[in-house]
């Protein structure tokens, strides 16, 4: 029945079912059509701007061919979606559509983010528990709804311009520049904004798991004027840090 | 905030509407006057600010859980995470009813996101009796398991729906929950009298009733009549609600809508109504007896 339903081969299935008008297939398209419908919803409403960057109905047209190939796996469809973008990216009618799966990126943080728990915010104070030869290898934890994105295209205008209830008309131009942008929840709000290189750079790293020393760097290869405290400080201000951590010890060599 | 407890107390108590995403925030600001609320348990299995919100209001109001995602009539058996998410979920907010569906949605690691048939006979009956026994256990608790619209049959079923709804709440202890308008679409669907349909339920293992509207879908010279959620109940399945509560006594209702979600005052007003034809029906039970 997944073949029939998902991918229209209901050869061997149709002769099981009692063929009273208006006729087996007929009745089968029903339970065909609540699946794609329904998630095609599902995917509409994580996915707006999207939606209206290339009209309703060739999102209808992609939802349909991302559904039959990458059903959800699981009944909590709060984590569906996450591939839509991959597969935007690889699907041969959005090739000219450049910055599109990068716009399904930063949607589905967006989704992510307002999904996400509120952890409490870890204090500054916490850093002073930390020995000081541990501090090599000291790591922090973000906030889990924090996502942040890349992208050579202008992403949050294009967003900005195409999100739900906008009418805007502003031209955007494509060759403006490239977004680094970190997306969190805010109480019941998710908020978006734009970093400088070597915050992004900074918190990037951490996100990745990396070490305090191993985020600094990098953000120094990015902007030799990068400050450390003031980065830090601002992290622990804006509530970001959920937890601390350390990496485990290099094994001696 | 005092609020009566469905189980005791007035006909309105016993009377919910379904909460949808769009309307929790209005429910949260305004506590409107509605005797219980029931939820889609798989849209609170993230610990988000959904969560959060049901849990708020979960003070002021008696909450059912409506699993749509367990998949009782699986062959390969219920999704182990899952059932431990909706444990989880039990645990964190004490519903006053949990239930799901005689239907089918997971395959292979595929969640096929519709309530599929399923062929009604004794190697279906077998997997889901074990299926809702395992529910049963992992959660601690009775729950019901509804009848879900119907559009096709199998050619080897060999049980009548209802029978078979009987027979496994006889087996497992579950209880039924008995969706008017799902009977109502099935029979019109599948050419069956939906009155009969329904005095095939045992009365005493009733425990909630669904109301719903639904639409119509021409298929050449046939129609087929869609249980979309999307509309107010139609004036057929209100008459036979009271055919219902003629049999099964004052069950709790709830009103269920999900598409084309209208302002929540409608579905308050349809609350208003269900509780109007209640007090007919049982009024009109007590003159006969």
């Amino acid at each position: 029945m997944r073949a029939a339903l998902l991918e229209g081969e209901e050869a061997s299935l149709l002769p099981l079912i009692e063929d009273d008008a208006p006729g087996a297939a007929a009745r089968l398209a029903v339970h065909r059509n609540n699946l794609f419908a329904s998630l095609t919803t599902v995917l509409a409403e994580v996915f707006p701007a999207v939606r209206r960057l290339v009209d309703e109905r060739f999102f209808a047209y992609a939802a349909h061919a991302f559904l039959s190939r990458h059903p959800p796996k699981e009944a909590c469809l709060a984590g569906y979606g996450e591939d839509f973008a991959d597969f935007l990216a690889a699907f041969p009618p959005c090739r000219d559509h450049v910055y599109l799966a990068d716009v399904a990126r930063l949607e589905w943080l967006m989704h992510r983010a307002s999904h996400a728990p509120l952890s409490a915010a870890l204090a500054p104070q916490s850093l002073s528990a930390i020995p000081s030869e541990a501090t090599p290898r000291l790591c922090l934890r973000l906030m889990p709804s924090l996502g942040l994105i890349q992208s050579a295209w202008p992403i949050d205008r294009i967003w900005r311009a195409n999100r739900p209830g906008t009418e805007s008309e502003e031209a955007i131009d494509l060759d403006a520049g490239g977004a680094r942008l970190e997306v969190r929840r805010r109480e019941s709000e998710v908020v978006m904004r734009s970093l400088t290189p070597s915050d992004f750079a900074f918190r990037s790293s951490l996100a990745a798991g990396e070490t305090l020393s191993a985020a600094t760097e990098r953000a120094l290869a990015s902007d030799a004027s990068f400050d450390l405290a003031a980065a830090l400080a601002e992290l622990f201000r804006e509530g970001a840090v959920a937890a601390l951590a350390l990496a485990p010890a290099a094994a001696p060599s | 905030m005092e609020r009566a407890r469905p189980h005791e107390g007035s006909l309105a108590a016993r009377i919910g509407v379904g909460l949808r995403a769009p309307h929790m925030a209005e429910v949260l600001a305004s506590r409107p006057a509605i005797g219980w609320l029931e939820v889609h348990a798989e849209n609170y299995m993230a610990n988000g600010p959904a969560f959060e919100a049901l849990l708020e209001l979960r003070r002021d109001y008696p909450l059912g859980l409506h699993g749509v995602g367990l998949s009782l009539g699986s062959a390969e058996g219920l999704d182990r995470a899952h059932l431990r998410s909706l444990k989880e979920l039990v645990e964190r907010s004490e519903p006053w009813l949990v239930s799901e569906h005689l239907a089918w949605s997971r395959v292979g690691g595929a969640y096929l996101n519709d309530l599929l048939p399923l062929p009604l006979d004794e190697e279906t009956l077998a997997v889901v009796v074990r299926n809702v026994e395992l529910a049963q256990e992992t959660l601690s608790r009775r729950i019901l398991v509804e009848n879900p619209s119907g559009y096709l049959r199998f050619r080897h079923s060999t049980i009548p729906e209802p029978e078979f709804l009987a027979t496994l709440a006889r087996r497992t202890g579950c209880g039924l929950l008995c969706d008017v308008n799902n009977f109502y679409v099935s029979a019109a669907n599948c050419a069956e009298d939906a009155a009969e349909y329904l005095a095939g339920l045992p009365a005493d293992s009733v425990g909630e009733i669904h109301l719903a509207g639904h639409s119509r879908g021409r298929y050449g010279e046939r129609e087929l009549l869609i249980d979309d959620h999307g509309a107010r109940v139609s004036e057929k399945v209100w008459a036979l609600y009271k055919n219902a509560l003629e049999r099964f006594g004052m069950a709790p209702t709830l009103i269920e809508w999900d598409k084309n979600l209208p302002p929540f005052e409608l579905l308050l007003a349809e609350a208003r109504r269900a509780e109007r034809e209640a007090a007919a029906a049982l009024a009109l039970d007590a003159d006969a007896r």
